[in-house]
């Protein structure tokens, strides 16, 4: 016997084989479907009693094995069922043979046959046989099961009667000795009559007959027999049958034990109906066993109805027990190499019965044995059976590494190089059913997360041999798949050399199959997941990327800011919404446009030893048409974080979440979510695409410049001017995107500058421009800005200081003077300390403002977004001119004054300097000149403030300075000073804005109190002359206007009249030539705000000459809380004449 | 002497394994892995009853034709095997148990090293060194 039946299991004692098979040519297809149908047939209720006989059912059976059935009945093929398709009745009688010929092969043994007919119909068909059974088809027959049954009730018939027959076969009548096929020739020539041959002949025939009541359904009985079978066995050394009567002892307790059966077929095997019987009778471990003595039976005392039931249940083996004489029953095997098969197959079984105990630890050294065991050549087959066997008996026992090991064994098996036909599919399949003891899934996901699993060496290994069968296999699309899942889930585990190997092959794969996304299905069902790449390269991050400053989408600010209006009833929460989920899933809060390019930027390295060439990359998205604009790169070995930044444009409006992106590697292509990714930083996937908006481009008439520092602009511009010059700047935008734009803005903003600048910077007229608008796509529009420099024109004084006040004009300075070198533009090294005020002369200023153009149209106008575009401006100020000290002088006229102004020219060019009303004044470079303008007096209090500037600034001092400078505009736009450079054919203004100090304002301003004075009816002023005649009364009025915001006064003037000698010698002593008629003082009471007082007097002049009248104040202590500019009185000049002439 | 040892982690993969270079590493790689099956069965089989005083000792795990392989557990889970010839009769169990104290001791060692983080492979020499101590090389010595 050669060939072991690796199913075996301890219940498989208590069956009775039966043979199938088909008879002639029966389609395979059609042979299973009966055979099928025989085998449910597996248990038959004995009529008459409550025994249950069971069969196996074997398709293929080797006659050798059956001549062991002497040795273990169950191996004794007892049934023949054959099948054979008969289509004419001809065939018949060669059927009919052939069936006879194959029940001769088990002739010896055959307790029955049976013929089942297929197809044959007539009168041959008619007649009633049992052995041979006719159907008129494989479809049409309805009562095979029947038939079978019927079947197994003639085997047990015959089977109870050679029970019986043996059972009570001891009356003294010479008992045959049973023996295995190769003890035959050993037993030549033994002395039959010997006791102890006898005996032996005795207990083999008690093992056997425990076998038979096994097999008949009578376990307590088999349990007896073979009780006493190892009695006698033992006391003769019969070690074989000893072995056997054990394994039969150890069979019967386990059917007892375990009705379920051991085979782990699940519900394979209903509980039989004896076994239920006593399943109340349960052997409970520990109990005492009480052995029922084998010479207290009756000869026949082995029928069902005798022997107590006392001892019933002792009779059993403990689980305990089981195990031990399983031992030892293979101990005993052991010494026979012949019985090999026998002894391998008993480790089988008491595995099987171990695994059941859950006793793994011992179950494996039966394993362990049975793996040494020997059973001389072994074909392929063979071989490849016994390990996928020890492997499911490892899975059994858990031990699933083992188990894993034994069946890759098995699978290299399959393909070993002695067998000429290599079962690829076969190695491919049991390669994958190690994949769980390797604990090795092929889903990527399951690897992805913290450390790696398992035992990489050996899956290494196996993913190697899955990519190599697979190949062999002829299915490139399964060696791809494997060869990348070993990439990406052993990369940590690669050395450089297997890095390169691996690519290179996968390489050559997808050469002919590119991988893909798909998922692989097995033709046994089991399912590839696809691979992504997320390691070829590795993403660190992944950020969403506003869009260019000037294509970003904004709100209209509606009341309810965005977004607010829903989530919360407070316009203001200090809590802030915990939002608990996903990071990922946050939404940013900048916003994408429909048909903009939208750039996601990733971080990422190549973890390769090469050059890592990533084809198609791009984006995955949802939420939103999204085209996907794939990028290729080339990552060098090794790199460190690299930025790739992935294009797109958003076809629609919505939300648009950024689920992950796909590559293309060593062509393989891979989906990669970023929500099986680790250690990949996010700032949010999630952003809204806003309908789309027009673009504009903007152009401007001035060369391009670099960017400003401070600002995010998409253009700017720089000029350089002189200070007080104006430039006129035209700016060009062009409709490139395709929407219509509808509406445009534009506002400024000057940046914040230490320099103190005066007027409008930039100024524009939009009017035109906006009468184009709509503005259709591709079509422009131009708009011109004025940008004009008009900074502090002041210089300090201290530097000039060789401008004498005497001295009207300085022509130029001293080639020594250091101020002369210092003229000259000098960029470099600022002098340090008292110095860096020097350079202040030629310093160039620069002044920044922002032009921003907000626009929209298009669908995004609906919705309320514009855009904005900016345009920098970067004005160098090159000085110009400079006032370096501002004087007045008093005008002949109080109501008038003259400005003197020390005006520097800066710049390296001759400069025309002109002013209203005045001639122009030529200054070469570097020269300084004064300039006097006569100017009337302002009248600051008349003009117009409005009134919200004044509430808005706050403090005094802003006001103040707030006054100041409207009364500065108000002086220069009088003065109007303009300088003109011809050479350069520029020209520009001057402002004296930032020169005034308060004195000079003081100076240039109306006093509040104003004071009339009239001399005989006519108002006199500084240069006018009143004329009167002597001794004519010359009334004289002084009039007193109080424009002040108080009541002022009382106040008491002095007229004081004096004569000037145009010598510097003026003579008060004139009371001989002047008298006055009343009082030379008056007397004004308090005046009210705007309201005036007047008091009049009158002069006599007695001699004729020229008479000037001072009027005073007389000391009072009201008046010394008033500036004296306010006590500015019009000295009088009088004529008094003869009045003789007068009358000639 | 030992041929091979093998430090797996708690978690079944391998912290270290050197063998005797002479032969196939792999081989080792599965004779290791293969043992972890009845580390594990014998743990599971003793945790239930002596969770506190187990023994470190797992004796010898299982037979195969050429080596024995014994192993060892520590508190952690974290598991030591030692591969020896079967052929060198005259290694005794006291010996094998000298030689997983060593391997404990300098495993401690390792876990000390305020560099190693828990759960990668031992890079360390001082396990090496072990290894060294405990003959794995003696056959290329000799």
């Amino acid at each position: 016997m050669s060939v072991p039946d690796y199913m075996q299991c301890a219940e498989d004692h208590q069956t009775v084989l039966v043979v199938v098979q088909p008879v002639g040519i029966v389609p395979e297809d059609q042979f299973f479907r009966i055979y099928k149908r025989i085998v449910s047939v597996s248990q038959v209720s004995i009529r008459d009693s409550q025994r249950v006989l069971f069969i196996r059912y074997r398709h293929h059976y080797p006659p050798e094995n059956n001549d062991w059935g002497d040795f273990q009945t169950h191996r004794k093929v007892v049934g023949l069922i054959s099948v054979t398709s008969c289509t004419a009745a001809k065939e018949w009688p060669q059927t009919s043979d052939r069936f006879h010929g194959q029940k001769e092969v088990f002739g010896s043994t055959l307790y029955d046959s049976r013929l089942l007919v297929f197809g044959l119909q007539g009168e041959l068909a008619e007649q009633q046989r049992t052995d041979v059974a006719f159907y008129p088809s494989y479809d049409d027959c309805p009562d095979v099961e029947k038939r079978v049954e019927d079947f197994v009730e003639s085997i047990f018939i015959v089977l109870e009667s050679k029970r019986l027959d043996r059972a009570t076969d001891k009356s003294g009548d010479k008992i045959t000795l049973l023996c295995v096929p190769f003890e035959k020739k050993d037993f030549v020539g033994l002395d039959t009559d010997s006791r102890h041959y006898k005996k032996r002949c005795q207990g083999r025939m008690r093992k056997h007959v425990g076998d038979l009541c096994l097999q008949a359904g009578m376990l307590q009985d088999a349990l007896v027999h073979y009780h006493m079978a190892v009695e006698l066995l033992r006391s003769v050394n019969d070690f074989l049958w000893l072995g056997a009567a054990l394994e039969g002892l150890c069979s019967a307790s386990v059917i007892f034990h375990y009705p379920g059966g051991t085979a782990g077929k699940s519900g394979a095997r209903k509980p039989g109906v004896s076994s239920a019987a006593d399943a109340g009778k349960r052997h409970r471990p520990g109990a005492q066993e009480v052995l029922i003595d084998p010479g207290a039976l009756t000869t026949n005392g082995i029928s069902a109805d005798t022997s107590a039931e006392i001892g019933r249940a002792k009779n059993c083996l403990s689980q305990e027990d089981i195990i031990d004489k399983y031992k030892e029953a293979i101990s005993y095997y052991g010494k026979y190499k012949s019985a090999g098969v026998i002894e391998l197959e008993a480790c089988i079984k008491a595995v099987r019965v171990l695994a059941i105990q859950k006793r793994a630890m011992e179950a494996s050294e039966f394993l362990q044995n049975a793996v040494y065991i020997n059973l001389g050549q072994l074909s392929e087959e063979e071989k490849i059976q016994r390990y996928s066997v020890l492997s499911e008996l490892y899975e059994l026992i858990g031990f699933h590494r083992k188990s894993a090991f034994f069946k890759r064994v098995a699978a290299m098996q399959c393909v070993a190089p002695t067998i000429p036909e290599p079962g690829w599919k076969a190695c491919y399949k049991l390669l994958l059913e190690t994949l769980p003891g390797y604990s090795l899934s092929l889903d990527p996901k399951d690897f992805s997360k913290g450390t790696h699993r398992g035992w990489a060496a050996v899956q290494l290994r196996l993913l190697h041999e899955l990519v190599y069968a697979s190949r062999r296999m002829g299915n490139p699309g399964l060696s791809v798949r494997h060869l990348s899942f070993l990439l990406q889930t052993m990369l940590d585990f690669l050395s450089d050399q297997e890095k390169k190997e691996v690519t290179q092959s996968l390489e050559n794969y997808t050469s002919k199959c590119p991988g893909g996304m798909e998922v692989i299905s097995l033709p046994d069902g089991l399912k590839l997941p696809p691979v992504p790449f997320t390691k070829l390269p590795i993403v660190r991050s992944v950020s969403l990327l506003n869009l260019p400053v000037s294509l970003r989408p904004h709100k209209v600010k509606c009341l309810l800011g965005q977004g607010m209006s829903t989530a919360s009833p407070f316009i203001y929460s200090p809590i802030t919404m915990h939002s608990r989920g996903d990071e990922r899933s946050k939404k940013i809060d900048f916003q994408w446009v429909q048909g903009d390019v939208c750039e996601v930027q990733l971080m990422v390295y190549n973890p390769m030893p090469f050059e890592l060439r990533v084809e198609n990359m791009g984006l995955m998205t949802s939420g939103v048409d999204f085209e996907s604009l794939p990028a290729a790169l080339s990552l060098p070995a090794e790199s460190g974080l690299y930025p790739v930044t992935l294009v797109g444009v958003p076809r629609t409006a919505g939300n648009i979440t950024i689920n992950g992106y796909h590559t293309s590697v060593f062509g393989v292509s891979s989906d990669c979510l970023l929500e099986g990714l680790v250690g990949v930083k996010s700032s949010g996937c999630m952003v809204e695409v806003v309908p789309s908006l027009p673009r504009l481009q903007l152009c401007t008439s001035l060369p391009r410049s670099a960017h400003l520092s401070s600002e995010d602009l998409s253009t700017s511009v720089s000029l350089q001017l002189f200070n007080g010059e104006t430039q006129q700047l035209t700016i060009t935008l062009e409709n490139i995107g395709t929407e219509t734009l509808n509406t445009l803005e534009l506002t400024s903003k000057t940046l914040s500058t230490k320099e103190k600048l005066f007027g409008e910077f930039v100024s524009w007229d939009l009017q035109d421009a906006l009468s184009h608008l709509p503005l259709k796509s591709g079509q422009s529009v131009s708009i011109p800005v004025n940008i004009s420099t008009k900074l502090d024109f002041s210089g300090q004084e201290n530097l000039l200081h060789d401008l004498n006040d005497d001295g009207i004009s300085v022509t130029g300075l001293p080639v020594s003077s250091p101020l002369r070198q210092v003229l000259k533009p000098r960029s470099e090294n600022k002098p340090v300390g008292s110095d860096a005020s020097k350079n202040e002369y030629n310093h160039v200023k620069t002044l920044e403002a922002v032009l921003t153009f907000k626009y929209s149209g298009g669908a995004g106008q609906v919705e309320g977004y514009y855009r904005e575009l900016s345009l920098g401006v970067r004005v160098d100020v090159e000085p110009s001119v400079f006032f370096t000290r501002v004087s007045t002088l008093p005008a002949t006229s109080t109501r008038q004054c003259h400005l003197l102004l020390d005006v520097f020219n800066s710049t390296e060019h001759e400069l025309t300097l002109s002013a209203k009303n005045n001639q122009d004044l030529v200054l070469h470079a570097s020269e300084c000149q004064r300039m006097a303008i006569q100017v009337d007096k302002f009248d600051f209090d008349s003009m117009p403030v409005t009134d919200h500037d004044a509430l808005r600034l706050s403090t005094v001092r802003q006001q103040e300075e707030k006054r100041q400078q409207v009364q500065g505009g108000l002086i220069n736009s009088t003065l109007d000073i303009r300088w003109t450079i011809s050479s350069l054919q520029r020209d520009g203004e001057a402002s004296v804005e930032g020169v005034l100090n308060q004195l000079i304002l003081d100076h240039l301003q109306l006093a509040p109190l104003q004071w009339d004075v009239v001399v005989n009816g006519a108002p006199c002023d500084c240069d006018v002359v009143a004329d009167c005649r002597v001794g004519d009364a010359v009334p004289l009025e002084v009039k007193l206007t109080n424009r002040s915001k108080s009541a002022v006064g009382p106040f008491s003037l002095t007229v004081v009249p004096f004569q000037d000698y145009q010598n510097g010698v003026q003579n008060f002593d004139l009371q001989d030539a002047v008298t006055f008629i009343g009082s030379n003082t008056f007397y004004i009471d308090t005046v009210n705000p705007t309201e005036n007082s007047v008091c009049v007097g009158a002069l006599l002049f007695l001699y004729t000459g020229d008479f000037y009248l001072n009027i005073k104040f007389q000391d009072d202590s009201t008046s010394r809380d008033l500036p004296p500019a306010w006590f500015c009185l019009p000295s009088v000049h009088i004529k008094a004449q003869e009045p003789i002439e007068a009358a000639a | 002497m030992a041929v091979c040892i093998a430090v797996i982690a708690k978690e079944n993969y391998p912290l270290y394994i050197r063998s005797v270079p002479t032969q196939g590493e792999l081989k080792f790689h599965y004779t290791v892995h293969t043992s972890l099956d009845v580390v594990e069965e014998k743990i599971s089989g003793v945790g239930k009853a002596l969770a506190d005083q187990r023994e470190l000792y797992l004796g010898l795990l299982y037979p195969t034709e050429d080596y024995k392989v014994y192993g060892y557990v520590t508190n952690s889970k974290v598991k030591f095997v030692i591969v020896v010839d079967s052929s060198n009769a005259s290694l005794r169990d006291n010996e094998i148990r000298s030689m997983f104290r060593k391997l404990h001791n300098s495993f401690t060692d390792v876990m000390c090293n305020p560099f190693y983080n828990p759960g990668d492979p031992i890079q360390s020499k001082s396990v090496f060194f072990c290894a060294h101590t405990l003959s794995i090389f003696y056959v290329t010595i000799h």
